[in-house]
């Protein structure tokens, strides 16, 4: 799947959310997708999925089955959780046994009789997952997964996307809490300023890439050192969170 | 689980049907249907409160479609909010394409705003008529009450959350394009707009259905399509 000059605005005379952004993801590519409030990480998963069309540019060899889990489910419909998802996989074209399977690893079967309204945050969450996961999906856009999941789903969730990436799926994963830490082999996308960096695998032990076309590193911005003083236990998790936020982050000094 | 990664495209049918389908359950479960149902019963009681007189039973269902208008335009307004804002990013990835989620909202609006019409032309042969009116005035009737459906379908898909997501904006968008095409069909010139008033003028001629009928649908879906094309067209950056 690739994305050629892809660059997006909402309207004629709006600024531009995405500008010249050209991304290669490949079958079995899992990639993360970071950056602040704003950045353009909704409108980027949303240009992924097909469901939003790019002002310039092009997107080409989408896989024809896309699963999108939003970061919030939305609960306010009037179904419960069997005839939601019995209808998205009618839509889907998938049997009605796929249903139960995804229940049964999602944790949700005791919940399938119940409405969507009456669902916790994280239950809700789950039902997002499963209609996404009716159909092995060639693309997985998945917007802040771990957000209000239970610890045994948070632990399921890895596997499960190993499982999309091994069989030749793309996985994109928009994630503020950090919940690919450690997955080996993520393509890190940093969403600044309308561009989108690419740090192959560790960002800070690999090459750095702007794939914003005849953009060199010369050209990047200046960068400037805060110093930031923590707990020697606490050092991890802060740089952790800078590194969700797009920062560079690296922990110095080892508490001696 | 996840053995292999589907290759294979589906054909626009099915996951359009099954849209379809999702967005008509939606859409009664939620009771919304009761608002333009209430709207069909009013506009039914002022129309056949009191029998038709013989003769007059083409006109008063051109009175009926031109009034309904607004009434399939509150149902297929309210059938396309029902679905959340997420929900449709969801349906647009299952179906395939935006185009399938588009399609299947007027659609299924169609679907309602049918059921309804049935009603209308149904409601007089059995409360207002004294006799049954003669073939050709009932299929005037269904044409008009189609054109009406199809008016009003546009209206609301143009006065929907995803082309202005402001419910007052929007209440009052569809109210005065109801409104704005009333007064502008009164003007002589047919081709300005979806003809509601000649619609009622033309119904009281005799030979209605051969002369005026045919013109009087064309000018309607022109504007109809015009409209569609342009709510189709909004929607390509407004998932």
């Amino acid at each position: 799947m690739r994305l050629a000059n892809l660059s997006f605005r909402y309207a004629r005379r709006a600024p531009w959310v995405l500008q010249q952004v050209d991304l290669d993801l490949p079958p079995g590519t899992v990639a993360e997708v970071t950056g602040r409030n704003g950045a353009g990480k909704s409108t980027l998963l949303r240009l992924l999925a097909g469901a939003t069309r790019p002002s310039r540019g092009s997107i080409t060899g989408r896989p024809p089955i896309v699963g999108y889990a939003p970061e919030i489910f939305p609960v306010d419909q009037p179904f419960t959780v069997t005839a939601y998802l019995s209808h998205m996989a009618d839509v889907r074209g998938v049997p009605a046994r796929a249903i139960e399977a995804w229940a049964e690893r999602l944790g949700m079967t005791p919940l399938l009789e119940v409405p969507l309204g009456d669902l916790s945050k994280g239950s809700a969450h789950k039902v997002g997952l499963a209609q996404a996961l009716l159909a092995p999906p060639g693309l997985l856009i998945l917007d802040e997964p771990f957000s209000g999941l239970d610890e045994q789903t948070r632990a399921e969730l890895p596997g499960l996307i190993d499982e999309i990436s091994t069989a030749g799926g793309i996985v994109v994963v928009s994630d503020h809490q950090n919940g690919l830490a450690g997955h080996p082999g993520v393509t890190h996308l940093t969403m600044e300023n309308g561009t989108v960096l690419a740090h192959e695998h560790d960002p800070f032990h690999e090459r750095v890439t702007r794939l914003l076309p005849g953009h060199d590193r010369s050209a990047a911005p200046e960068k400037s050192i805060i110093e930031i003083l923590v707990d020697h236990g606490d050092a991890e998790a802060v740089a952790r969170k800078l590194q969700a936020e797009g920062y560079e982050a690296r922990v110095r000094g080892g508490g001696a | 689980m996840i053995s292999r990664v589907a290759t294979a495209g589906s054909g626009p049918v099915r996951p359009t049907v099954s849209l379809v389908r999702f967005k008509i359950a939606a859409y009664v479960r939620s009771h919304r249907i009761i608002q333009p149902f209430v709207g069909l019963l009013a506009i039914m009681i002022v129309l056949y409160s009191s029998r038709v007189a013989l003769g007059q039973e083409l006109p008063s269902y051109a009175d009926s479609a031109a009034l309904l208008v607004p009434v399939f335009a509150w149902a297929a307004r309210g059938l396309l909010d029902t679905e959340p804002d997420v929900q449709r990013l969801i349906s647009i990835t299952a179906a395939g394409r935006p185009g399938r989620e588009v399609v299947s909202g007027l659609l299924a609006s169609a679907v309602i705003g049918g059921g309804l019409a049935v009603l209308a032309l149904v409601a007089p042969l059995v409360i207002g008529f004294r006799a049954v009116p003669s073939t050709a005035v009932l299929i005037s009737g269904l044409t008009l009450h189609l054109l009406s459906l199809l008016t009003g379908t546009a209206l609301g898909a143009l006065a929907s959350r995803p082309i202005l997501p402001d419910p007052a904006t929007s209440a009052l968008t569809m109210l005065g394009g109801y409104v704005a095409i009333l007064l502008v069909s009164l003007v002589p010139f047919a081709w300005l707009t979806v003809p509601l008033i000649g619609w009622m003028r033309a119904a009281g001629r005799p030979s209605f259905l051969s002369r005026s009928l045919p013109e009087l649908s064309a000018i309607t879906v022109f504007w109809c399509a015009v409209a569609l094309a342009t709510y189709i067209r909004l929607r390509r950056t407004r998932p």
